[in-house]
């Protein structure tokens, strides 16, 4: 019991990241979208803005991580 | 790294100033200003120096270089590009000749264009048309004998079928019953209608039917007074004829586009070099009788410049050489130059403003971590081998487009670093190597050993991080600004504290360091609030999240292997080599695009965000010298 218990902490101390990860990329890539229709030559710093949002669901994961070890 | 650049002026007799521009132009060296008059007074009292206006001539000339270039823009937009061309060399003197030299070449391309369209527009009539007289022949077959009658042509929707017996009601009312309405099947979408009825109901039925927003069937003008057999029958002969005259169009255009391509595009560059020295007149400034040309060149080029301009002036035009002040350093045009292996990452840079003059340029650091953050999240033998190979590729496919080779030769030197970390890892196409006992992990078993992965990972951070601080301090103390760099280090004192507590509690470091180590904290963070004022705290939290944010290239990195693992799992469940070689290796294949993108997307960032963030200073002015297309 315990051990499901864990598990199920792990999953969701990473569910929940990234779910917000998807969230905030959802909305960074649709107004990067619309940015790269007017100005082209932004792709380089769309690609890395959509690219930050990430961290959230890294820091999910060493949580998970620090959870079940 | 950035080069160092001085201030230069160029001062000579008005007469010389078309000549001194032609001089610059070949020189390729100077980032031209703008005269600035409000700069040069005359102790204090009126400004001597003005801007120089454009004679009427030469801005008469710039419009017909400009109608000159529309001209040949609207050319080559109907030429076909040769498979291989060159761009002939132009020189001024000859620009005019070339222009009418190729009047010849843009009548032919232009009566061959005409022709091709016109053709291709007839062929395309002939295929709708055809069907459709196929479809109403019988029935005006029936109809032909009754003279007087006029006969109309109609499409109607399959699903608007509907609309027939509606149309018929009407026609009956103006025809009073005089008329025959037949239909036929064109094909799936559309019925054809054939209606007969006598000559002097024609202009109200034809109101009717335009009224009624039903498609007429108009024949093109050339077959329009034929009857619809001869129509047909000469239809058949043109859609034999017509592909051969269209080959023919196509092949004088061929032949007109391998004369004139090369020669258009260099007349092109050409004119856009007359339009740029005509424009570089509007930069100048005038005196009495001499003129100023104001600009900056890098200081290793200012020899070759000065010795040009004595060759060509002999003396009378001088080109003083001018130290740059603090106060211009937000001015000075920043020009990147790095050795051949670094080059490439200067790419990277062209996401960003470019960096202040004075700043660091950050591409070195680039081109170390870049393939060692690549490196570690691909670790593979086998797919640094494929990668290197494709990079390989694209390099010599895009030899000749500037960005796309730089970022081809990003991939292949990072490849490099894959292969060598995939040894490290004992890795081949995943744990193929090991499977069949030609690999072994020689540092670590990425796949198992996560906790270490994710301590490697994390130490890489802290060190790139706090390599980002160093040379932001170090910048400063260059420019003796004491200030941000003890800021600076205070922040990096702090950083190192904060590190050293959490090692000791997580007992990496003997207990004893946390007393020490909590205590420097306090002192860093007391000095760095009192340097930075609120934001200095902000910024040390944002340091902790900067360097967690490296725990990306673990992660990314397991996924890379796990997938690769399963692939060779997948493939090994078939009973045949064969099918079981395809299946692993098309998931290898689908692992490799995938590791060519997510890797470089995340290494990107961590330089970016984590990295630059800690001394980059945007905001530079790009050096564009005056040079020929």
């Amino acid at each position: 019991m315990e051990k499901a218990i864990i598990a199920l902490a792990a999953a969701i101390a990473i569910a929940i990241p990234a779910i917000a990860t998807a969230w905030a990329q959802s909305k960074i890539g649709s107004a990067g979208a619309g940015a790269l229709a007017e100005k082209p030559e932004l792709s380089g710093t769309v690609i890395i803005l959509v690219a930050i949002p990430e961290t959230i669901v890294l820091l999910g994961l060493v949580v998970a991580y620090l959870i079940i070890s | 790294m950035i080069r160092e650049m001085r201030r230069i002026q160029i001062i000579g007799p008005k007469g010389q100033l078309d000549e001194c521009i032609k001089t610059l132009h070949a020189t390729s060296v100077v980032h031209i200003e703008a005269a600035r008059p409000d700069a040069w007074t005359d102790a204090g009292a009126d400004v001597f120096l003005k801007r120089l206006p454009i004679e009427k001539d030469k801005l008469i000339e710039k419009e017909s270089l400009e109608r000159a270039k529309e001209r040949l823009r609207n050319l080559i937009f109907l030429l076909n590009a040769p498979e291989h061309w060159k761009a002939e060399r132009v020189t001024a003197a000859e620009l005019r000749g070339r222009i009418d030299a190729l009047a010849s070449v843009e009548e032919r391309v232009k009566e061959a264009r005409a022709s091709m369209e016109g053709l291709l527009e007839e062929l395309s009539a002939i295929n709708k048309y055809e069907k459709l007289i196929l479809g109403f022949a019988p029935v005006v077959s029936t109809l032909g004998g009754l003279k007087n009658f006029e006969i109309a042509g109609l499409t109607i929707e399959r699903q608007r079928a509907g609309v027939l017996e509606l149309l018929a009601s009407e026609i009956n009312k103006i025809t009073e019953g005089g008329f025959e309405l037949r239909t036929v099947d064109i094909d799936e979408a559309a019925i054809g209608v054939v209606i007969a009825y006598p000559k002097r109901f024609d202009a109200k039925i034809r109101c009717l039917l335009s009224g009624k927003s039903i498609n007429e069937i108009r024949l093109p003008d050339a077959y329009a007074e034929l009857t619809l057999l001869n129509a047909l029958k000469l239809m058949r002969v043109r859609k034999a004829e017509l592909p051969g005259l269209i080959d023919g169009c196509e092949t004088a255009l061929e032949a007109a586009s391998n004369e004139g391509y090369g020669v258009i595009k260099g007349a092109l560059a050409a004119i856009d070099d007359a339009i740029d020295e005509i424009g570089a007149l509007d930069y100048a400034g005038q005196t009495r009788f001499t003129f100023v040309i104001e600009g900056w060149a890098p200081a290793t080029d200012i020899a070759v410049l000065k010795d040009g301009f004595r060759r060509t002036f002999g003396g009378t035009v001088l080109v003083r050489d001018i130290s740059i002040g603090k106060a211009d350093f937000n001015r000075v045009p920043v020009c990147i130059d790095n050795p051949g292996y670094i080059r490439p990452f200067e790419v990277f840079l062209g996401a960003l403003p470019p960096p202040k003059y004075g700043s660091v340029d950050p591409t070195p650091y680039v081109a170390l971590f870049f393939p060692i953050f690549f490196g570690i999240m691909v670790g593979d033998a086998g797919y640094g081998a494929v990668i290197l190979l494709i990079g390989l590729y694209l390099r010599r496919r895009f030899a000749h487009k500037e960005k796309p080779r730089a970022i081809a030769s990003v991939l292949a030197i990072s490849s490099v670093s894959a292969a060598f970390f995939g040894v490290l890892f004992g890795e081949f196409f995943g744990d193929l190597g090991m499977r069949l006992g030609v690999m072994r992990p020689i540092l670590i078993h990425r796949a198992e050993a996560l906790k270490t992965m994710m301590a490697i990972t994390l130490g890489i951070g802290a060190g790139h991080v706090m390599l980002g601080v160093i040379i932001g301090a170090a910048n400063h103390f260059r420019h003796h600004k004491i200030a941000h760099a003890c800021a600076k280090l205070s922040y990096l004192s702090a950083i190192v504290s904060f590190l050293t507590v959490v090692c000791g509690i997580m007992k990496v470091l003997p207990r004893g360091t946390i007393a020490p180590g909590a205590a420097a904290f306090v002192v860093s963070m007391i000095a760095l609030t009192a340097l930075e004022g609120a934001l200095g705290p902000i910024e040390m939290v944002k340091a902790v999240g900067n360097i967690l944010s490296y725990v990306r290239i673990m992660a990314v990195g397991t996924a890379s292997v796990v997938m690769a693992n399963v692939a060779n799992k997948i493939g090994g469940l078939s009973d045949s080599i064969i099918i079981g070689i395809i299946v692993a290796g098309a998931i290898h294949a689908l692992n490799i695009i995938l590791s060519m993108v997510s890797p470089v997307i995340q290494s990107m960032r961590l330089q970016y965000v984590e990295f630059f963030s800690k001394f980059f200073e945007a905001g530079g002015v790009k050096y564009e010298p005056f040079k020929k297309r």
